[in-house]
C-alpha cells in the first residue's frame, strides 16, 4: 500500500511559486530520491510533506490519514504527523547526549524508561553507535553525527522517513561508503523513504524510483534505469550523467527516428521530444557511448583533436567540431593529428527539439 | 527497531490552553507598555490634574504651554544640543571605529571596554563629575590656573554642554559602527591601500562611506538621544538657568506652585510627538543598514590595516577623547568623595576625608537606597530578564500579526524618556486603585524600569534567540514536540548563555538608570539614582559625590564580571 500519496500541491512563497501541482506516491519499503537542480522546489516538497511548510493547494496523505487538504483547510501541524525527519544540518541539539537526543521522541510519546533505555539502546546498536551515547554531539564525526539523525528519525518508528541531503555534508570518500551503507540500512529494516538530492550519482544508487523536479514541476519519473537510459525531454537528459551536445537541424524525423544536420556533420538518432522535421534540434549522447573510429562512416563526424586528459581511470579526449566540442573517454593518450573520426552510435544518440 | 509499539501521533494539545500564555503575555505587555502613554494623553487634554474635581476637557494645557516662552526657549535649547552632538559624536565615533576595528593600533583589549565606559555610566554622575573636575572651581580648572595662570574653559553655556554630550555618546556611534565594519571584507581596504591612500584617507574614502547607513542610523540615534536628555542639562544648564525640554518639565511643577499635571502632559506629548517618529525611523534604518552590511566585500578575512607612522596620531587621538570623556569626570568624582572640599590653595592630602562615606552610611536613606539599588540590578534584573524572555518566546518564530503587533510595541517606550515614562508610572499607581499600595515600593521602581528598558532588553533576547538554528527547533517538531515543550526543552537551555549575558547586562543598565525613578522616590524605594538627582537639587555636594562613587562601584562591578565571562558588551 502507499505509505505516502502528494496530490496536485502548490505552494508559494509571497508572489513566487515554488511548487506547481506535484503528485508522488512512496510503496512501502521503498526508496524514492527528489532530485533536481537547486530552486526546483525540493526541499520544499519534503518540508511540505513534513508541516513545515504550507502548501495553499492540494493533498498529502500518510497512510490513509490525510495530513494536508487545500479545499478542506485541513493541515495537520509537524508535530502531529507522525513522520521522521533527517535535516542536512543533522540539527542534533548540542545540549542533550547522544542518548538524550535520540530518546527524546520517545519521551514525547510518553514511553517509560526502561522502555526508552531498550529502544536507544537497539537503535544506536543498530546503526554502530552503541559505545557514544554519553557523548555530546559536538564530540562525535561527520559520519557518526549522520548516523545520530537517522536513528533520532527511526526510533519511534515513523511510516515514512524524510531525508534532506543526508549525505552532502560528509566528504567525498565517506559520502561512497555512507551511500551503501544508507541503502542496505533502509532494505534491511524495510524503511520506507523519501530522499531530497542534488547528486544524480547518489540519487540513482540509493531509490527505487527517481523524481526529477524542475521549476516545481515533475518532469519525469521512473526508475534509475529509465531515467538514464530513457530520458523524455532534454532537461532530464541533459540533468542525469555527463553529455555530449551538437546543435543542428532536423531535416527528416520520422517513425521515432530522426536525422540532425549541423555545421559539417549529419547524425541520425532516436527521436525524442518535439522532435519534427524542420525544427531546430539538439543530438544529446552520453560521454561514455561515443566511440573513436579510423575511417569515415555513418554517424561518424570529423573531428580535431583539441587535447587528451589523463584522470586516473581513463583518459578524456576533447575533440572540436566546427563551433562545438565533443568529450570521449579512452583507455590511452591519442596522439595528436589533424583528423579523427568521432562515432556517435545511433541506438545511444538522441534527437531532441531544441529547447524541449 | 522493532520494540516500539506502531507509533501513535503524541498528544499535543494544540487548544486554547496551548496558546493561553502567550495571549496572556502580550496582553501584560501591551497594557503595562500603553496604560501610562494612554494616562498621559488622557492628562494632557484636561485642564487640571486628573484628580482634581474641577478637571474639564480642553486644550488648556497646550494652549498655556505654546504661550509660555521658557518652552520655546528650551525646545530651541534642545535642539541646538541635540544637533551639536550628532556633529561631534558620529565622526568622532566612526573615526575611533575604525581605528579599533580596522587598524593595528596596540592595546585593543584593554582600550575596547574603556570605549564603553561612557555608555554604561549614569549620565547624571558624569555631569555630576564634570562639574567637579571642569567646573570653576573644578579640580583640573584649579591645576590650570596654577599651572598657567588660566581655565579657557566653561561647561555651563549650551555650546559645551553640546561638546560634553557629544563626547560622552561617542560609545552609542562607535558600536554601530564598528559592528557594520566587522562586516566588511578587508580587501576593499586592502586595494586603497595598494593604491596609495593613507590609513586616514582609506577611512574617509573607502570604510566610512561603505558603512554609510550605519552611520546613518547612530546619527539619527544620537539626535534622539539629544532629545532625551534630562541628567547633563540638569546639572550644567542650572547654574547659568539653560533649560530643555525635559528639564523645563521638571521645573515645571514649581512654576505654578500648584500640581501642574495637565501642563507636565503637555509638554510630555509634545517630548514624544517628536521622539516617536526618530525611533520608527531609527527602526527603518537600522533594517537598511543591516540589509546592506551583507553585500559589500568578503566577510570573514579579517587583515588589520598597519597604520605606520600614523600610529602615534590615531593612538593621541583615542587617549585624547579617553581623557576628556572618562577620565576627567570620573577622577573629579573619585577625587571630590574622599575632600572635604575644594578650592583654590587647598592641599588634596590636608581636605583629604572618609566622613562623606561615614555620612553615606550612618543616613538610613542611603544605605536604603544602595540595597534596593543592588536589589534591583540583581533580582530586579532576572525578573526583568525572565519578562522580556517571556515576550521574545511569544513572538519567537511567529510570522502572524500578534508577533508584529508586539515588534511595534516594544518599540513605544523606546520614545518615551525614563522621566516621562517614570512620571506615567506615578500617576497609574495613583489612579489604579489596585497598584495604589505598591507605589512606595520598590515593585513600582522596577515596573517602570523593566518598561522603560523594554526594548533594549528585547534586542538581548532577539540576539540570543536568532542564534539558534531553525532546523534545531524543527527537529523537535517533527518528531512531535510541542511548541511549548521546544521552547523548554530545546530552545531555552540552549540560550542559557545568552540569558545570563543579559541578565549581567540589564543589571548594569538598572545600576545606571536615574531618569525614571525621579518622580517615583518615596519613602522605601529609594534607588541611588534617582536619590542623586534629588540631592543634587538640595546642594548635598559631598554626599552626592560618595553615593556617585559607590553607583560607579556597582557599575564597575558588573562590568568586570561581564569581562570575565567573556559576555559581549554589545550586539
Amino acid at each position: 500500500m502507499a505509505e505516502l500519496t502528494v496530490d496536485d500541491l502548490h505552494m508559494r512563497y509571497g508572489d513566487t511559486p515554488i511548487l506547481n501541482g506535484v503528485a508522488l506516491t512512496l510503496e512501502r519499503g521503498q526508496v524514492v530520491s527528489l532530485l533536481g537542480p537547486s530552486g526546483s522546489g525540493k526541499t520544499t516538497l519534503l518540508r511540505a510533506v513534513a508541516g513545515l511548510e504550507t502548501p495553499y493547494q492540494g493533498t498529502i496523505r500518510i497512510g490513509d490519514q490525510v495530513v494536508f487538504d487545500g479545499a478542506r483547510a485541513l493541515d495537520v501541524p509537524a508535530e502531529r504527523r507522525n513522520l521522521g525527519l533527517v535535516f542536512q544540518s543533522y540539527a542534533l541539539w548540542p545540549h542533550k547526549t547522544i542518548f538524550d537526543n535520540v530518546a527524546y521522541g520517545l519521551k514525547l510519546r510518553g514511553h517509560s524508561a526502561a522502555d526508552i533505555k531498550t529502544s536507544v539502546t537497539r537503535a544506536l546498536e543498530q546503526l554502530s553507535l552503541g559505545h557514544l551515547g554519553q557523548r555530546y554531539p559536538h564530540q562525535l564525526s561527520g559520519g557518526q553525527q549522520q548516523r545520530v539523525a537517522l536513528a533520532r528519525a527511526l526510533v519511534y518508528n515513523p511510516p515514512v522517513i524524510l531525508l534532506d541531503e543526508p549525505l552532502s555534508n560528509l566528504d567525498a570518500k565517506l559520502r561512497e561508503e555512507a551511500r551503501a551503507w544508507l541503502r542496505e540500512l533502509i532494505v534491511r529494516l524495510q524503511l520506507s523513504a523519501l530522499c531530497v538530492t542534488h547528486d544524480q550519482a547518489e540519487a540513482m544508487a540509493m531509490s527505487d524510483r527517481i523524481l526529477l523536479l524542475n521549476g516545481g514541476r515533475i518532469e519525469q519519473q521512473g526508475t534509475p534505469r529509465e531515467m538514464y537510459g530513457n530520458p523524455s525531454t532534454l532537461f532530464v537528459a541533459d540533468f542525469m550523467g555527463s553529455n555530449n551536445e551538437l546543435k543542428g537541424d532536423i531535416v527528416e524525423a520520422r517513425d521515432g527516428v530522426a536525422t540532425l544536420n549541423g555545421d559539417g556533420f549529419s547524425v541520425t538518432g532516436a527521436a525524442r521530444s518535439g522532435a519534427a522535421t524542420g525544427v531546430p534540434g539538439v543530438a544529446m549522447i552520453r560521454v561514455e557511448r561515443v566511440r573513436i573510429a579510423d575511417a569515415p562512416g555513418p554517424n561518424r563526424i570529423a573531428a580535431k583533436l583539441v587535447t587528451s586528459m589523463y584522470i586516473g581511470d581513463r583518459f578524456e579526449h576533447l575533440f572540436e567540431v566546427g563551433k562545438g566540442r565533443l568529450r570521449a573517454y579512452g583507455d590511452s593518450a591519442l596522439e595528436a593529428r589533424e583528423a579523427f573520426h568521432v562515432e556517435l552510435p545511433r541506438e545511444s544518440l538522441w534527437i531532441f527539439r531544441a529547447g524541449s | 527497531m522493532s520494540t516500539v509499539p506502531a507509533a501513535v501521533a503524541p498528544v499535543a494539545p494544540n487548544t486554547l490552553l496551548a496558546r493561553f500564555p502567550r495571549a496572556l503575555t502580550i496582553l501584560v505587555t501591551a497594557s503595562a507598555v500603553l496604560a501610562p502613554l494612554a494616562l498621559i494623553l488622557y492628562q494632557s487634554f484636561l485642564t487640571a490634574p486628573f484628580f482634581d474635581a474641577s478637571k474639564k476637557v480642553g486644550l488648556g494645557a497646550y494652549r498655556f504651554v505654546f504661550a509660555d516662552p521658557d518652552f520655546w526657549q528650551a525646545f530651541l535649547n534642545s535642539f541646538t544640543l541635540a544637533v551639536g552632538m550628532t556633529l561631534i559624536a558620529v565622526p568622532l565615533g566612526a573615526l575611533l571605529a575604525f581605528v579599533m576595528e580596522r587598524t593595528d593600533l596596540p592595546w585593543k583589549r584593554v582600550l575596547e571596554p574603556m570605549i564603553l565606559v561612557p555608555s554604561f555610566v549614569s549620565p547624571m554622575v558624569l555631569s555630576f563629575g564634570y562639574v567637579v573636575a571642569a567646573g570653576p572651581v573644578g579640580f583640573y580648572s584649579v591645576w590650570a590656573q596654577d599651572l598657567i595662570g588660566t581655565a579657557p574653559w566653561g561647561i555651563y553655556s549650551i555650546p559645551a554642554m553640546a561638546v560634553i554630550a557629544g563626547l560622552t555618546h561617542v560609545p552609542n556611534v562607535y558600536v554601530y559602527a564598528t559592528s557594520a565594519l566587522k562586516s566588511l571584507g578587508s580587501d576593499v581596504e586592502e586595494a586603497a591601500r595598494t593604491a596609495g591612500a593613507s590609513p586616514f584617507r582609506v577611512a574617509a574614502t573607502v570604510s566610512l562611506p561603505l558603512i554609510a547607513p550605519a552611520l546613518l542610523f547612530s546619527a539619527v540615534l544620537v539626535f534622539f538621544l539629544g532629545f532625551e536628555l534630562f541628567g547633563l542639562p540638569l546639572v550644567l544648564g542650572d547654574p547659568e538657568g539653560h533649560l530643555v525640554l525635559s528639564t523645563y518639565l521638571y521645573k515645571l511643577t514649581n512654576k505654578l506652585g500648584v500640581p501642574s499635571y495637565h501642563l507636565m502632559a503637555a509638554v510630555a506629548i509634545c517630548i514624544v510627538a517628536v521622539t516617536f517618529p526618530l525611533v520608527l525611523l531609527q527602526r527603518r534604518l537600522l533594517q537598511n543598514a543591516r540589509r546592506f552590511a551583507t553585500i559589500k566585500g568578503k566577510a570573514g578575512r579579517m587583515k588589520a590595516l598597519p597604520l605606520g607612522r600614523w600610529k602615534p596620531l590615531a593612538m593621541a587621538l583615542l587617549l585624547a577623547w579617553l581623557f576628556l570623556a572618562v577620565i576627567v569626570p570620573v577622577s573629579g568624582i573619585a577625587l571630590r568623595a574622599f575632600v572635604t572640599n575644594w578650592g583654590i590653595g587647598v592641599s588634596l592630602l590636608d581636605a583629604f576625608t572618609l566622613d562623606n562615606f561615614r555620612a553615606v552610611f550612618e543616613e538610613p536613606t542611603h544605605t536604603r537606597a544602595i540595597v534596593n539599588t543592588i536589589l534591583i540590578g540583581t533580582i530586579g534584573g532576572a525578573i526583568a530578564v525572565a519578562c522580556y524572555t517571556a515576550i521574545g518566546f511569544a513572538t519567537h518564530r511567529r510570522n502572524d500579526g500578534w508577533s508584529r503587533f508586539v515588534d511595534y510595541l516594544v518599540l513605544v517606550p523606546r520614545a518615551v524618556p525614563g522621566l516621562l515614562a517614570g512620571l506615567a508610572f506615578l500617576w497609574v499607581f495613583l489612579f489604579v486603585p489596585l497598584l495604589a499600595p505598591l507605589r512606595a515600593t520598590l515593585f513600582s521602581m522596577w515596573l517602570a524600569y523593566t518598561v522603560v528598558w523594554l526594548a533594549y532588553g528585547m534586542r538581548l533576547i532577539s540576539t540570543s534567540l536568532f542564534q539558534v538554528s531553525t532546523e534545531l527547533e524543527e527537529a523537535a517538531r517533527t518528531i512531535g514536540a510541542s511548541r511549548g515543550r521546544i521552547s523548554r526543552e530545546i530552545t531555552l537551555p540552549l540560550i542559557r548563555h545568552g540569558l545570563l549575558g543579559s541578565w549581567l547586562l540589564v543589571f548594569m543598565i538598572f545600576e545606571r538608570e536615574y531618569s525614571t525613578g525621579v518622580y517615583l522616590l518615596a519613602p522605601g524605594n529609594e534607588v541611588i539614582g534617582a536619590e542623586l538627582v534629588s540631592l543634587w537639587q538640595g546642594g548635598a555636594i559631598d554626599v552626592v559625590a560618595a553615593l556617585s562613587l559607590v553607583n560607579i562601584v556597582l557599575v564597575a562591578i558588573g562590568l568586570a564580571i561581564a569581562l570575565r565571562f567573556g559576555v559581549r558588551l554589545r550586539d
